[in-house]
């Protein structure tokens, strides 16, 4: 197993005509580092990741992976790299489990590489799928699977990269609970088995809480808070970051924040009432 | 996979031997003693001069269009894309007709119908990259401009046609698709072409791949989606100015034979661009085969000698039926 890789993101700006998207941030992730990306929709988290897995190009400042500058590396060297799984999947009409998986290897094998067929598979693929733990179904058609499932594939198609960092954009939206910590169980299982450097974005305090040693708060473009779940989750956070009134109290077992979010109840008149 | 593919070369097999003893002129039984090594000069000559190029073009073109259209298809992630939507068959069109018109080009002279009609086809797909402008790595908003376009090359073709009407007879049979007339010239014209745009197109499976995941996850896997998509286009062009040239404005084959090939040969584009390949040469030698039997069969029913039906009637009404059918197993689907 290769050394682990940490994250250097320099003084980033980056935005579109008129409309600055991130304004100067400083984030470091440490090799073999869980982080936590949280902050209001359109703050810039999705960006923030995009951007350190070199699909977009900060306008100022750099992005580095392990002491190389990303932006001096072709998409393919990128992508050998980093690995990042998009919050929503289209379909793939026809593809199956084990065709979509194999796909993450484009980086590593290339063009022409990629119209060949090993004997027995892909050693990197046959692993992938059994890190998530979708080999039963491999020939499965992909299109056909509950959102749960669809996303510990595409999660397998990430993983085919073969990555030091890997970055996940909200990975358990669409999902139900128990789906939810399906997923991010396995992201905490594989960073402790090979040292992998993760930041996901997550929108719920309680996954962030629980699996992140390390949250940063994003608003308006910038870091506001980044520390231990325990420094960063506060009411004061809640009230500044995320805009809700809040508690936050303590797990009794695990001892990690627990949050109590309690939206104040807007006033009566604004209420819909049957008269 | 291996016998799908018996399977589909059997009927490739089966539509050529129908295509060449189907036709008018010789009854089936002289095309059998000349395949035999029989008949007298002018049998022979019918035979090994005019219905073996025809056939053979036939399948080269259907070939091209159907891994034209494939190519199309997974490099927009459009599945009503086709080669008839994106302005390169009516530029090729415009170009032959055009070419026909100024004297430059005539139906005895193939090669420079086909350069015209490759000049043509490459002019309507620049056309389209340059309408399309940032808007181009956009399905949505090619397939719309492609349309456009397509709609402007079919008024420029008609305007040509008015201001000169003499070569109109010929040029109404090559405006729908034909292989009547076809001798060796075209075939020799068109099959070192396919046969390099084609490996071209196959090479670019694996990105092509990718690329009907959708960009995000391209550019994510390490594809440089947009350069892989402005290859893949080049190669869609090229294929289609081929066979446009070959047999004229085939309708719906690059559009629908890649859905008949996705459906058998998987998504795995290594297998399905040969597959698309091989329906699409099935498809188009059947067609032809069949529209030889048809006109055979309407030229003794009404008497009427010099009737002939075109392959591009025939492949035009059996793609509309096959778009409903595609339209509506896929609804609300994007691709």
């Amino acid at each position: 197993m290769s050394e682990p890789v940490g994250i250097h993101v320099e003084g980033v700006h980056f935005g579109y005509p008129g409309r600055p998207v991130l304004r100067g941030v400083d984030l470091t992730v440490r090799p073999g580092e869980l982080a936590a990306l949280i902050g209001l929709n359109g703050c810039g988290k999705s960006t923030l990741l995009r951007l350190a897995a070199g699909l977009l190009r900060p306008d100022e400042g750099r992005v580095l992976l392990g002491g190389d500058d990303l932006a001096r590396l072709s998409r393919r060297a990128a992508a050998r790299r980093v690995a990042l799984l998009h919050q929503s999947s289209p379909a793939v009409p026809g593809m199956t489990v084990r065709h979509l998986v194999r796909q993450g290897r484009y980086a590593a094998r290339g063009p022409l590489g990629m119209l060949r067929e090993d004997g027995d598979g892909d050693p990197v693929v046959a692993r992938a799928l059994r890190d998530v733990g979708v080999e039963r179904w491999a020939g499965r058609e992909v299109d056909a699977l509950s959102g749960g499932e669809r996303q510990r594939v595409r999660l397998a198609m990430a993983l085919a990269q073969d990555t030091r960092v890997l970055l996940l954009d909200e990975p358990t939206t669409y999902l139900d609970l128990h789906h939810q910590l399906d997923v991010l169980r396995t992201v905490v299982r594989l960073r402790a088995e090979r040292g992998l450097s993760v930041v996901m974005v997550v929108h719920d305090l309680a996954h962030a809480a629980r699996f992140a040693e390390r949250v940063v708060a994003l608003r308006a473009g910038r870091v506001v808070a980044d520390g231990t779940p325990k420094e960063v989750v506060t009411p004061g956070l809640l009230a500044d970051v995320l805009r809700v009134a809040g508690r936050v109290g303590e797990d009794p077992e695990g001892g990690w924040p627990v949050c109590y979010p309690d939206h104040p109840l807007p006033p009566l008149e604004y209420e819909n009432h049957i008269h | 996979m291996t016998r799908r593919f018996a399977v589909l070369a059997a009927l490739a097999v089966v539509c050529a031997g129908v295509g060449l003893v189907a036709g008018r002129g010789m009854s089936p039984v002289v095309a059998w003693e000349v395949l035999g090594g029989g008949g007298d000069p002018t049998e022979r000559h019918i035979f090994f001069q005019l219905r073996l190029p025809r056939l053979l073009v036939a399948l080269g073109a259907g070939a091209c269009l159907a891994v034209a259209g494939l190519v199309l298809q997974s490099a927009l992630r459009n599945p009503l894309a086709g080669p008839e939507v994106t302005g390169v068959t009516p530029g090729a069109v415009l170009g032959a007709v055009t070419a026909t018109a100024l004297g430059l080009a005539g139906w005895e002279s193939p090669g420079t119908v086909v350069l015209a009609a490759v000049a043509g086809g490459c002019a309507g797909a620049t056309l389209l990259w340059l309408l399309a402008g940032r808007g181009r790595g956009d399905p949505a908003r090619t397939a719309v401009h492609g349309v456009l376009v397509s709609a402007v090359l079919g008024g420029g073709t008609a305007m040509v046609l008015l201001v000169e009407p003499g070569e109109l007879g010929s040029v109404v049979q090559w405006l729908v698709g034909t292989t009547e007339g076809r001798v060796w010239q075209h075939w020799q014209l068109l099959w070192p072409w396919a046969l390099a745009w084609g490996a071209a197109a196959w090479l670019l499976a694996g990105p092509l791949t990718l690329l009907r995941c959708g960009d995000d996850t391209a550019l994510a896997a390490g594809l440089a989606a947009h350069r892989a998509r402005a290859l893949a286009l080049l190669c869609a062009v090229a294929l289609t100015a081929g066979a446009v040239a070959a047999v004229g404005a085939l309708g719906f084959v690059g559009l629908l034979v890649p859905h008949l090939a996705v459906a058998v040969f998987g998504a795995d584009l290594r297998v399905s661009l040969p597959g698309a390949a091989l329906t699409g040469a099935v498809v188009v030698a059947g067609a032809d085969a069949a529209a030889q039997l048809a006109s055979r069969l309407l030229a003794e029913g009404l008497d009427a000698g010099r009737l002939t039906l075109p392959v591009g009637a025939l492949t035009a009404c059996l793609g509309a039926a096959l778009l409903l059918v595609v339209v509506r197993r896929t609804p609300g689907h994007t691709f």
